[in-house]
């Protein structure tokens, strides 16, 4: 593996020279939030930040996606394609976690059975970089709970690691390795490595927030119908906050819009927290009311994705629990699962 | 505050043991350092966890709202003499009372099916000005003591005087005392400084229209569609949106930044005279849109030409309410000399 140490303030000078040649997709300030945007010309990245406000997840599962697009036309309708959304890009200064999440995601949108030529074209043109989390910890994440670690370059192609004076760079995959002329040729030295372990190590250390969530999916499989589930959704607004601002949630809703004869197929993000979610095309919902829903949720991160592909759909990034409007906190509620019997 | 949080839980425990209500809405603390959430207590021991203090920023009226309708559409299907009523206690300052003004005027539910401790309110931080005024730095711990939050981050510990991140909804606010309630938990506060209740409206006012527009675009640009402010605001009750209507579909659900615009344009307007200032949508909004412009020049508006202030008082009923001759009409034939600004 190729290893490189950098000064840290090139960073963003690197950011925007590749920004030259390809899309980048950088953490930038606007106004109160850090947000991962289309890094554009004269724009300053930031890569002091804690965690980003929204996940990066957009670019790979955008907000709405074109599926397709038809025209109605007197000799009856005709459908069109829609041409895949294909540049070059490098995801600079995703969280470990963040990084992780693609791991997931693509465990659903590129299974051997179903793929999602959607995702995975704009997932194979981009390159992640990913900037390790030196400096835990911060109050609401836990990836060390849910397989993830601070200093982690699962999901990453390349992984920046603030090791004191220096960050070092090391190219973890050949799509990483394409980048390596952007990064100088100061080469790592073993002491660096060592830095790194020491760092890792402090990083882990210091997150205070510590379950054994792995243990939880019996737990939760064997209370389906427990009065637990009737105390955790009831301050909660049924608004989208957590899923649209989580890394790995996914689930998505198509509709069509038409506007005179001309008509598009969108696949829009959809919220287990709304009242439309699930809801049949009769007015029937099996998920009827905010207690369904929110099992659905706990179950489906927590239960059936393991079930279906062995891993818990939590990152542990902790932006749900930071910006949930009422403080519903899904540590205590895996917590508090652990307790069922 | 703490002896008003003492008072607010006696009263608490004192509804609960007499069986006075069902439920009881109130705050806890929350699992993070310097915050409060919502809670709902059925039983008079669960009394003790009630906290009243600058960190309790939403208007409960909705959890009223939410479980009284709840529970009526759970007896629709029990025969007439059989059905029960619930009685729901809340805890509740100035505008969370004047949103069950609202309620009962809207006649959402009856005054005997809500009993109403009120707290006197002296304002609630604004957590992102909290924030702010750490650098944005995490809280690893947090306490307020008296009118001063202490803060521990990675940086250190800060001092934060409350005064100076009281929600800008508190700062002007007029109803801090509440309108209506049954126990009152504690003195009035003094009054804030309703004198500039209008002043960043007016302002705003006198910008010139494209501004204006500009301003409403880059705000509206940051919405992620996720609903919070719809959620969380006590006026927001119908019982299925506008938004998620499908025949016909008033509005697209994708991102395109129009149908982000008219699903907040429509918003917006069904708030004319129901708009409380109670700043919850703009607590809880994740992305900090600044919905508090647009709902308080509509309240402006409402003030200028109908006289009236939403839920400050049960008899004055909402100017689209109500019906009265002499209403002020000349806006909407001649809207450039109506008598407000255009």
């Amino acid at each position: 593996m190729e290893k490189r140490l950098i000064k840290k303030e090139a960073l963003a000078g690197i950011a925007k020279r590749i920004a030259e040649d390809v899309t980048v997709y950088a953490p930038v300030r606007v106004e109160e939030n850090v947000l991962f945007k289309v890094l554009e010309k004269g724009e300053e990245p930031l890569f002091t930040y804690q965690n980003s406000k929204n996940a990066p997840k957009n670019f790979f599962f955008p907000r709405s996606e074109v599926m397709l697009r038809y025209t109605r036309t007197p000799k009856g309708v005709e459908f069109t394609a829609e041409e895949l959304f294909a540049r070059d890009g490098v995801l600079m200064g995703a969280r470990p976690c963040d990084a992780r999440s693609f791991v997931l995601l693509d465990m659903l949108f590129d299974q051997e059975k179903y793929k999602d030529p959607y995702y995975i074209e704009k997932r194979n043109r981009t390159t992640v970089v990913s900037l390790a989390c030196a400096k835990p910890p911060y109050r609401e994440c836990f990836c060390t709970s849910v397989g993830g670690h601070p200093v982690d370059d699962k999901g990453a192609d390349v992984l920046i690691t603030d090791i004191g004076d220096v960050f070092l760079v090391e190219f973890v995959t050949p799509k990483g390795e394409k980048l390596l002329k952007y990064f100088g040729d100061q080469k790592a030295d073993a002491a660096s490595e060592e830095k790194k372990a020491a760092v890792a190590a402090a990083a882990e250390a210091a997150l205070t927030w510590k379950i054994a969530t792995h243990e939880v999916k019996e737990k939760l499989d064997r209370n389906f119908n427990s009065p637990f589930w009737d105390g955790i959704h009831k301050k909660c607004l049924a608004c989208g906050t957590c899923t649209f601002l989580c890394p790995t949630c996914h689930c998505f809703d198509i509709s069509d819009e038409m506007k005179y004869d001309d008509g598009r197929r969108l696949r829009n993000w959809d919220s287990c927290m709304f009242p439309l979610f699930t809801k049949e095309t009769s007015g029937h919902n099996p998920r009827p009311t905010q207690k369904e829903r929110w099992r659905q949720r706990v179950m489906h991160k927590f239960s059936y994705y393991p079930e279906n592909f062995g891993a818990i759909a939590c990152v542990g990034c902790g932006r749900c629990v930071q910006s949930c409007p009422v403080n519903i906190d899904i540590r205590k509620i895996v917590a508090e699962a652990m307790e069922l019997a | 505050m703490e002896n008003i949080e003492k008072k607010m839980r006696e009263e608490a425990r004192r509804l609960l043991e007499e069986k006075r209500v069902d439920v009881l809405i109130g705050y806890e603390a929350g699992t993070l350092p310097l915050t409060a959430t919502p809670c709902f207590i059925t039983a008079p021991e669960e009394a003790e966890r009630l906290v009243w203090n600058r960190f309790c920023n939403h208007n409960l009226a909705k959890y009223v709202h939410d479980v009284i309708s709840q529970h009526r559409n759970s007896q629709k299907r029990v025969k007439p003499e059989d059905r029960k009523k619930k009685v729901v206690g809340v805890v509740a300052r100035g505008c969370t009372t004047r949103s069950i003004v609202i309620h009962l005027q809207e006649r959402q539910y009856g005054r005997d099916e809500v009993v109403i401790i009120g707290v006197p309110c002296t304002g609630y931080a604004d957590r992102r000005k909290v924030s702010q005024a750490l650098g944005g730095e995490a809280v690893l711990e947090g306490a307020l003591e008296g009118d001063v939050i202490r803060a521990v981050t990675e940086g250190g510990e800060k001092k934060i005087a409350v005064a100076d991140v009281l929600a800008d909804n508190c700062r002007t606010c007029r109803f801090n005392n509440p309108i209506i309630s049954d126990v009152m938990a504690g003195e009035a506060a003094p009054p804030m400084n309703p004198e500039a209740e209008y002043d960043e409206v007016t302002a705003f006012e006198n910008l010139p229209i494209e501004e204006r527009w500009a301003y409403f675009v880059k705000e509206m640009g940051k919405c992620i569609r996720c609903y919070a402010c719809r959620q969380a605001c006590p006026s927001c009750y119908c019982p299925v949106c506008f938004v998620e209507q499908s025949r016909p579909a008033w509005v697209g659900i994708s991102d395109d930044p129009s149908d982000t615009q008219v699903f907040q344009i429509m918003r917006l307007y069904h708030m004319v005279g129901r708009c409380v200032d109670c700043g919850s949508c703009v607590s809880v909004c994740p992305m900090g849109v600044d919905l508090r412009k647009f709902l308080k020049k509509l309240d402006k508006d409402a003030f200028e030409l109908f006289q009236n202030r939403a839920g400050s008082s049960l008899e004055d009923l909402p100017p689209l309410s109500r019906h009265r001759e002499n209403d002020n009409e000349d806006f909407i034939y001649h809207p450039e000399i109506g008598g407000h600004n255009t």
